[in-house]
C-alpha cells in the first residue's frame, strides 16, 4: 500500500520500471565483467575439461535465433514474399541485436580478448571457427546496412541531420543484394556452428555431420519464432508497436511445418545415436535419456521445445488464438536454446580415455558460477534494453509503418530482382 | 676440331662438376645445423612402461624447465592398470601428432607443425578460444586460467627455467622442450644422446623409461627401440599419428619382481 502510493506520487511508469530493471541487471554484469577481465576466466566454473559452458551457449543461441533475419530477407526480396516485409523489418533489428550480444559474450569468453582481431589478420582456413568468425564479422556488417534504413527512422536524427537520414534510408534500395550477401554468409556459419562441433573426432557424441543439418535448421525456426514471439510481446505491451496479426498467424503455420521437418531430422539423429555401443557417444547420449541433461532433453527439447508449439501452431484454434500462438512461439525459443546447452555440454561432461585397453568412461559435472550468470544476464539485458529501445524509438514493430515503407522506397528493386 | 669437346675438356668439366655436386652436398648439413630445426630430423619419443615406477620426476623436471603454472602439467603421469600384480604406469606427454586436430580447429593459426614434428604453439598470437583443448584427444592442453606470478615450487630442485613464462589467457602444451633441441643442435649437440639437448623429462627419469632421438636416423636409439620392440600409441584408432610410443608392460622385466 505505502509503495504504491510512493510509486503514484513518483509516477513511475512501467517504462522507467523496466529501463530501471534492465540497468541494475546491467549494472551487476559491469561488476561481473570487470573482475572478468581483472582477475581473469578461473573465477569461472569452467576448467581444461569443460572448457565452454554457459557463455558459449549464450553465444550460440544468439546468433542462432538472429537467423530470422536472413531467412525473412531471403524470403522477401530473393523469393518475392514481400507481404512479409514488416516482419523482416523486425527480424533484421533482432538478429543485429543477438550478432552484438554475441560478439560481447565471445569477448568475455576468450581468454585474450584484445586480440580477437587475430582471425581476421591470421588466417587458419582448415578451421571452422575460423569461418564462422569470418562470416559472423561480415555479416555483423551487412545487418549494419540492412539496419541503416531503421535507424533513420529517428526522429532526432531526422530534424538534425535530414539529408543523412535521407541517405540511410536510401540503402533500402539495396536490399536484394545485400539478402544475397546474408543469405550465403549466414547458410555458412549457421551450419558452420554446428560443424565447430561436428568435425571434433575426440568427442564421439559430436563428431557426425548432420550437427551443421541441425544448427541451420534449429537456427531457422528458432529465429523466425523469437521475431514473431518479440512482435506479439511488444505489441500487447505498448501502443508504439502495431502488428498485423493475420501475417504472423500465417507465419507462425509455416514455423510450425519447420518444426515437423526439424522434428524428424532430430528423430533420425537421436535414433542413430541408440544403436550399437560406441565409446563416449552412447554415454554422450545417455546424458540426454537418463543423464543430468535429461530434464533439458525430454522435458525442455522434445516436449515443450518441440512437440507442445508443433501441436498449437498446427491447430488452426490455438494457432488464431494471439495468447497460444505467443506461448508456442516462446516454447520454439526455449527449445533451441536447451539444444544448444545440450549440445555443448553432450561432448564435454563425458571425459574420453585416452589409456590402452578397457575404456573406462569417467564424468565431469559443470554448473556456470555466479559470475557467469552475472555477465551472461547482463548480455540477455544488453539484448533486451536494445529491443526496447528499437522499439519506442525507431518503430521496428510497426507493420503498418513497414508496409509504407516497402511501397515509397524499395518496390523497384524488388521488381528487378524478381524479374 | 677445336669447338669438339674433347677427352681432356670432357676430363676437366666432369671433375668441376663433381666438385661443385660434392660442395653443395656439403654445404646443405652445414647450413641447417646453423638454422637449427632441421627438416631431416623427425623428433620422436618412446616410453617403455616396464621401467616406468610412477615418480613422477619427469612431471617436475618438465614444470621447471618450462616454468609451468604448478596448477598445469604438460606430462600427466597416470596409473594405466596392473600387471601380473604390478602396477603399470602411464606418463603422457603431447603426443606432437603428425596430423594434429589441434593444428586443424585453431582459428589463427596459434598452433603449427614445425619442420622436424614438434606440434608448436605462439603464445602470442593465441587467443585463448579454448577450441584446441575441445579438440584433443589426450587432454594435452592446459589453459592459463589464473596468472601465474610467484615463484615456481619446481626451481630450483628440478631445474631452471628455460623459456619464458605463459601470460594468463593462452593455451599451452609440451613442446618436446624445443628450446633445449633448437640450443642443443647450435651448440653441436646431438638431442637423446647429449642430455642438455634432450627433454627434460628423459633427463630426469632414474629408470631410463623415457628415450627420445630422431626417428628419421637408422642408428638413434629411438630407431633401434622402435625396430626391437613392438610398440603401440595412444588412440590409433583417431588417426592422428602420434610421435610417442609407447613398449606395453612386461611384468618380467619390471622391478620388484622377485
Amino acid at each position: 500500500m505505502n509503495l504504491k502510493l510512493r510509486l503514484a506520487s513518483l509516477r513511475i511508469s512501467p517504462w522507467s520500471l523496466w529501463l530501471g530493471l534492465l540497468g541494475l541487471v546491467l549494472l551487476a554484469a559491469l561488476v561481473a565483467g570487470i573482475l572478468v577481465f581483472w582477475q581473469g576466466l578461473w573465477i569461472t566454473n569452467l576448467s581444461d575439461l569443460v572448457p565452454w559452458g554457459l557463455w558459449i551457449t549464450i553465444d550460440l543461441s544468439s546468433i542462432a535465433l538472429s537467423a530470422g533475419a536472413f531467412s525473412l530477407c531471403a524470403a522477401v526480396y530473393l523469393i518475392g514474399l514481400k507481404r512479409y516485409q514488416p516482419i523482416a523489418r523486425t527480424a533484421t533489428f533482432v538478429g543485429l541485436i543477438g550478432y552484438t550480444m554475441a560478439m560481447l559474450s565471445l569477448l568475455l569468453d576468450i581468454g585474450r580478448p584484445d586480440r580477437f582481431w587475430h582471425a581476421l589478420v591470421y588466417w587458419n582456413n582448415h578451421s571452422l571457427l575460423w569461418e564462422v568468425t569470418m562470416c559472423v564479422v561480415l555479416y555483423l556488417a551487412v545487418l549494419v546496412l540492412e539496419s541503416l534504413p531503421i535507424f533513420a527512422n529517428l526522429d532526432w536524427l531526422k530534424q538534425r541531420f535530414p539529408a543523412l537520414a535521407r541517405k540511410m534510408g536510401g540503402v533500402h534500395h539495396y536490399a536484394p543484394y545485400l539478402a544475397i550477401a546474408g543469405l550465403a554468409l549466414s547458410m555458412l556459419h549457421q551450419s558452420s556452428l554446428g560443424g565447430v562441433y561436428g568435425v571434433i573426432k575426440a568427442r564421439p557424441i559430436w563428431y557426425k555431420p548432420e550437427m551443421t543439418v541441425l544448427f541451420m535448421f534449429s537456427a531457422i525456426v528458432g529465429g523466425i519464432s523469437l521475431t514473431l514471439f518479440a512482435s506479439m510481446l511488444a505489441s500487447r505491451l505498448t501502443r508504439r508497436a502495431k502488428v498485423n496479426d493475420a501475417l504472423l498467424e500465417r507465419l507462425s503455420h509455416a514455423v510450425a511445418w519447420a518444426l515437423v521437418g526439424y522434428l524428424y531430422f532430430r528423430f533420425w539423429d537421436a535414433l542413430a545415436q541408440h544403436y550399437t555401443y560406441d565409446p563416449g557417444r552412447t554415454e554422450g547420449f545417455e546424458l540426454f535419456t537418463s543423464g543430468p541433461l535429461s530434464f533439458n532433453f525430454w522435458v525442455l527439447e522434445m516436449t515443450l521445445g518441440a512437440l507442445v508449439p508443433m501441436i498449437l501452431l498446427l491447430t488452426p484454434h490455438t494457432r488464431r488464438h494471439p495468447f497460444w500462438r505467443m506461448i508456442a512461439l516462446g516454447l520454439v525459443v526455449v527449445g533451441v536454446i536447451a539444444y544448444r546447452w545440450d549440445t555443448n555440454l553432450s561432448g564435454l561432461l563425458v571425459v574420453m580415455p585416452y589409456l590402452p585397453g578397457r575404456q573406462v568412461m569417467s564424468y565431469v559435472s559443470y554448473a556456470p558460477s555466479l559470475i557467469e550468470v552475472l555477465a551472461g544476464l547482463g548480455v540477455i539485458a544488453y539484448g533486451l534494453l536494445a529491443f526496447s529501445l528499437g522499439v519506442r524509438y525507431l518503430r521496428v514493430v510497426d507493420h503498418r509503418f513497414a508496409l509504407e515503407e516497402l511501397e515509397t522506397v524499395n518496390f523497384k528493386s524488388v521488381e528487378r530482382v524478381a524479374i | 676440331m677445336s669447338k669438339r669437346i674433347g677427352r681432356r675438356d670432357f676430363l676437366k668439366l666432369a671433375a668441376v662438376g663433381a666438385t661443385a655436386v660434392t660442395a653443395t652436398r656439403l654445404i646443405r648439413p652445414a647450413v641447417a645445423s646453423e638454422n637449427a630445426v632441421s627438416g631431416t630430423r623427425q623428433w620422436a619419443m618412446v616410453i617403455d612402461q616396464s621401467k616406468c615406477i610412477g615418480c613422477g620426476y619427469c612431471t617436475l623436471a618438465c614444470q621447471a624447465h618450462n616454468d609451468a603454472n604448478p596448477d598445469i602439467q604438460w606430462n600427466r603421469v597416470t596409473t594405466a592398470g596392473e600387471v601380473a600384480g604390478k602396477t603399470v604406469f602411464l606418463p603422457r606427454p603431447c603426443m606432437q601428432c603428425a596430423k594434429a586436430p589441434c593444428v586443424d580447429v585453431c582459428p589463427v593459426q596459434a598452433s603449427y607443425y614445425r619442420e622436424d614434428g614438434i606440434v608448436m604453439m605462439d603464445y602470442d598470437r593465441c587467443i585463448g578460444c579454448r577450441y584446441c583443448e575441445a579438440a584433443c584427444p589426450f587432454q594435452a592442453r592446459s589453459f592459463n586460467w589464473k596468472a601465474f606470478d610467484g615463484p615456481n615450487p619446481a626451481v630450483p630442485k628440478w631445474g631452471q627455467p628455460e623459456v619464458a613464462r605463459r601470460p594468463r589467457g593462452v593455451v599451452e602444451k609440451c613442446t618436446f622442450c624445443y628450446q633445449r633441441i633448437d640450443r642443443g643442435l647450435a651448440l653441436g649437440m646431438q638431442p637423446g644422446v647429449d642430455a642438455d639437448a634432450t627433454p627434460a623429462c628423459c633427463v630426469a627419469c632414474p629408470t631410463g623409461a623415457r628415450v627420445f632421438g630422431d626417428a628419421s636416423d637408422p642408428n638413434s636409439q629411438v630407431s633401434t627401440l622402435l625396430k626391437d620392440n613392438a610398440t603401440y600409441r595412444l588412440r590409433e584408432d583417431l588417426g592422428t599419428d602420434p610421435r610417442v610410443y609407447y613398449i606395453a608392460a612386461d611384468p618380467r622385466k619390471m622391478e620388484g619382481s622377485t
